[in-house]
């Protein structure tokens, strides 16, 4: 009773296995699991779950029934034994034997996949709680009941002692999960990640086992996945986008950039790739479609549909509107194209140009008509030269007849050719 | 257009590359297992024993089909390595143990493939203080630097190595109804010695560390269960070569040195069995064999078991990874090559005995590891509908039982004595 008044902490190590008495001493079981809510910042321990000699299948108590944790037992309250369940699994519940124990778990702060050696558990308030998960050297020393004899070791040589290495629970995403609850949402459990940049969620999908990989992927939001998605290695995108359901995947992609996308399209095989196409959205659709005609390595595969264009015979003011209106990515916006009524290119003009020039100059005295592009079919070797030569930040891509079809963004042409070597 | 010709070769190089690429794990696999420990323990059981022995590879063929599988079905349907299902299910005291059995018979290995290297050059007339610490250190560079995966394709090719003992064999003219009836009638001595055999050929045909290997490399390919058909082929095809090379290997061993009534001490001894097919070449071309083998397997073992141990303890692993990121992983990895190379260098050491015997010590670890596989692979939780079939469970507890017996009753009669 008295050590409920005061802060206490323990280790879930130390509580498995102990005997569970009623109020009389009687042993009723041993410990073999505790489940947790989650959602609260130090989850608390809801439920123990208990086993008894000779019996199977686990049974449940309430931990409002608990008493005390005196000595080496969890002794009960009078009457406690009649509350004994059998074991039922909630959402938003896990064991800590079952799912976390001994388990891989993200840690969100450090961005990096840690094993559980240990948690850290405070009793506070008649309450037990989740403060730390423990990740260190001392935790499994612990486990094997050594703690005492290396300690004397490494104080004997080094006057050293192993420190404790936790991780916050704030930092903690568990990521196994019961088979059972396996289509239950799990958005509200795995909302941890959502702290983490892009690449490093990448780099955690990929160090995962391939069912953790896809359930994590499925939790993430629509943009998080698609930039996951082109950060991951090759391999691995395809058995994402393979176990992840069509409609989400076609969501995912009229989430990127439509070169990205189709970059990330040219992989899978045929039929996936049609699949996928005809499940988008029709702006998206045709946007892709355009640029997937194009064979692969040539400039029309890697260009970008997002471009600024105006025609010759509009002024500096008009072109400034609508510059304001675009939602384009910057890198593609650096220059703006000027065509005519055909769609035929005939000049460029810079960012330079709206915020210096008077408002009412028409553009065709203005633009720059000594133009630097490429054809939709040339190799993209070609268009690395160019960029190389002339440092653009874009280069515009036309067709056989000189109308405009795109641009290749400095960006793109560097992706795309450290993908072939 | 410019760089056609060049164009040209490395569109060739690389379909190569391609083909390569698609020799599975399983081939993979069987070609490390045919290591130093391997060609020594298949030299030395057709010299001393003949053609009694080689009813034994039927049964270790079956068993080694069906262990093999589930590893390969394990890693597929879990994702997860061996060690990391041990942990996770078993906690972390038995997994601690666990590793440490499984370290001492590794670093057993490791020794092994270091011997290989030293006696395999001995017969070129360089020293073992000279060659051991060059290729150790090449070894340990190839890892570091990240260029194993590039070189193991001319290890792969070099096992071709394996057919000049079937040429061998053919042209040595065994009595080839001596060899059925070596096949179809088990016979057995239970002296030390032969119940040794028996064991060393168990166990490097079916070595421990080769389930962790496997499953961590289909693991690593990433293959789905639906294509789970494939990997089962590729893992059967890389049993029945493992047996096949054993049973022409020591075929061809007892169709020379037996009969000649020469005892396996050294490599030159076990190379005597190359000469029908190369006749005074016979030790460069087993040299060249024994090497390739133990470099092959040289580079892989270390790299697995510090690979399997930090996965188990949760500790960064990957050679991609800077020292300082994951410093068990680079610590495991280096000693590993270190004790192993520094062992062979003691003055005098017997080479040859000591590929023989850390294979014995594999056949007694194995069973242990069988245990734990087979009650994972049993787990609903993990395997759902992939769990052993009823015969396979037969098959493999029989394996387990089998094999504690043979070790038991090798403890046994050396207590006799």
């Amino acid at each position: 009773m008295q050590e409920h008044s005061l802060k206490m902490f323990v280790f879930f190590s130390e509580l498995l296995g102990r005997s569970v008495v009623d109020s009389n001493g009687k042993v009723l079981g041993k410990l073999t699991d505790m489940k947790v809510k989650l959602g609260e910042l130090f989850p608390k321990v809801v439920s123990l779950s208990i086993r008894k000699k000779w019996r199977r299948g686990l049974l449940e108590l309430d931990w409002s029934e608990i008493e005390g944790l005196t000595g080496h037992l969890i002794r009960l309250k009078p009457d406690a034994e009649k509350k004994i369940k059998p074991f039922a699994g909630n959402e938003n519940e896990i064991l800590l034997r079952e799912e976390l124990f001994d388990k891989q778990v993200v840690d969100t702060f450090g961005a990096k996949i840690e094993r559980v050696n240990d948690i850290h558990l405070l009793v506070v308030d008649r309450e037990l709680r989740i403060v730390h998960v423990d990740i260190g050297m001392r935790g499994i020393f612990r486990r094997l009941g050594w703690v005492k004899v290396i300690d004397s070791l490494t104080d004997f040589f080094f006057s050293y002692q192993i420190p404790e290495k936790m991780i916050s629970w704030k930092y903690v995403q568990p990521l196994a999960s019961d088979p059972q609850k396996k289509d239950l949402k799990l958005n509200v459990t795995l909302r941890k990640l959502h702290e983490l940049h892009p690449s490093d969620l990448a780099d955690i999908l990929e160090e995962l086992d391939q069912a953790s990989r896809s359930r994590v992927f499925k939790s993430l939001d629509l943009s998080t996945a698609a930039e996951t998605l082109q950060e991951v290695e090759p391999k691995y995108q395809l058995s994402l986008i393979l176990s992840t359901s069509e409609e989400l995947v076609s969501d995912i992609l009229e989430e990127m950039e439509p070169d990205e996308a189709t970059d990330l399209l040219a992989g899978l095989p045929q039929e996936k790739k049609t699949k996928l196409i005809q499940t988008m959205e029709k702006p998206s659709r045709e946007k892709l479609e355009e640029l997937l005609r194009f064979e692969e390595g040539t400039a029309g595969s890697i260009m970008t549909k997002d471009y600024i264009f105006i025609q010759g015979d509009k002024t500096i003011g008009d072109a400034s509107e609508l510059f304001k209106r675009t939602t384009h990515p910057l890198d593609t916006i650096s220059y703006i194209y000027v065509t005519d009524e055909e769609n035929h290119l005939i000049g460029v003009l810079t960012l330079r140009h709206l915020v210096l020039c008077d408002k009412d100059t028409p553009l065709s005295k203005l633009m720059n008509t000594n133009l630097i592009k490429v054809k939709t079919e040339d190799d993209v070797k070609e268009v690395k030269e160019i960029f190389k030569k002339y440092k653009f930040m874009a280069i515009p891509v036309v067709d056989e007849e000189n109308r405009l079809s795109g641009i290749v963004t400095l960006r793109d042409a560097v992706e795309s050719t450290s993908k072939d070597f | 257009m410019k760089a056609l010709d060049k164009g040209y070769w490395k569109s060739r190089w690389k379909s190569f590359l391609i083909f390569l690429a698609v020799v599975g794990p399983g081939i993979i696999t069987s070609n490390v297992d045919n290591d130093a420990g391997g060609i020594a323990t298949y030299s030395m059981a057709g010299a001393h024993f003949g053609y009694g022995l080689l009813w034994s590879l039927i049964p270790i063929m079956v068993a080694l089909v069906i262990i093999q599988e589930m590893s390969a079905r394990m890693g597929v349907v879990t994702g997860k390595g061996l060690s990391d299902l041990i942990r996770e299910k078993f906690g972390v005291r038995i997994t601690v143990y666990l590793l440490t059995a499984l370290i001492i018979t590794n670093l057993g290995n490791v020794i092994a493939e270091f011997a290989g290297i030293a006696s395999s050059l001995e017969i070129f007339r360089v020293s073992k203080s000279v060659s051991v610490p060059i290729c150790a250190f090449v070894v340990w560079l190839l890892v570091v630097k990240g260029t194993y995966r590039s070189v193991e394709k001319v290890f792969l090719v070099a096992c071709l190595f394996y057919v000049s003992y079937l040429i061998s064999g053919f042209l040595a003219d065994p009595d080839w109804s001596l060899v059925l009836r070596g096949f179809s009638r088990p016979a057995m001595k239970f002296t030390p010695g032969s119940l040794a055999m028996l064991i060393g050929l168990v166990g490097t045909t079916i070595a421990p560390w080769m389930q962790f290997y496997l499953q961590a490399a289909v693991v690593e390919k990433n293959i789905n269960v639906r294509d789970y058909k494939h990997s089962r082929m590729d893992v059967i095809l890389g049993s029945i070569v493992v047996t096949v090379v054993a049973a022409f290997i020591i075929l061809t061993c007892a169709a020379t040195l037996f009969k000649a009534g020469i005892r396996v001490e050294t490599a030159k001894d076990a190379a005597l069995a190359l000469k029908p097919l190369a006749g005074k070449y016979c030790s460069a071309l087993f040299a060249f064999g024994l090497l390739n083998a133990s470099l092959f397997a040289a580079s892989i073992l270390p790299l697995s078991t510090a690979f399997v141990v930090c996965e188990g303890m949760g500790w960064e692993t990957g050679v991609n990874k800077k020292f300082s990121e994951a410093p068990q992983f680079y610590g495991f990895y280096t000693l590993l090559i270190f004790f192993g190379a520094i062992v062979i260098l003691l003055p005098g050491i017997p080479l040859f005995p000591i590929m023989y015997i850390s294979q014995v010590i594999n056949g007694i670890v194995l069973p242990l590891i069988l245990v734990f596989m087979i009650i994972l692979i049993n787990d609903k939780k993990l395997m759902g509908n992939h769990v052993n079939r009823r015969a396979y469970n037969i098959i493999s507890w029989t394996t387990v039982a089998i094999l504690v017996g043979i070790a038991i009753a090798f403890l046994l009669s050396l207590l006799r004595i």
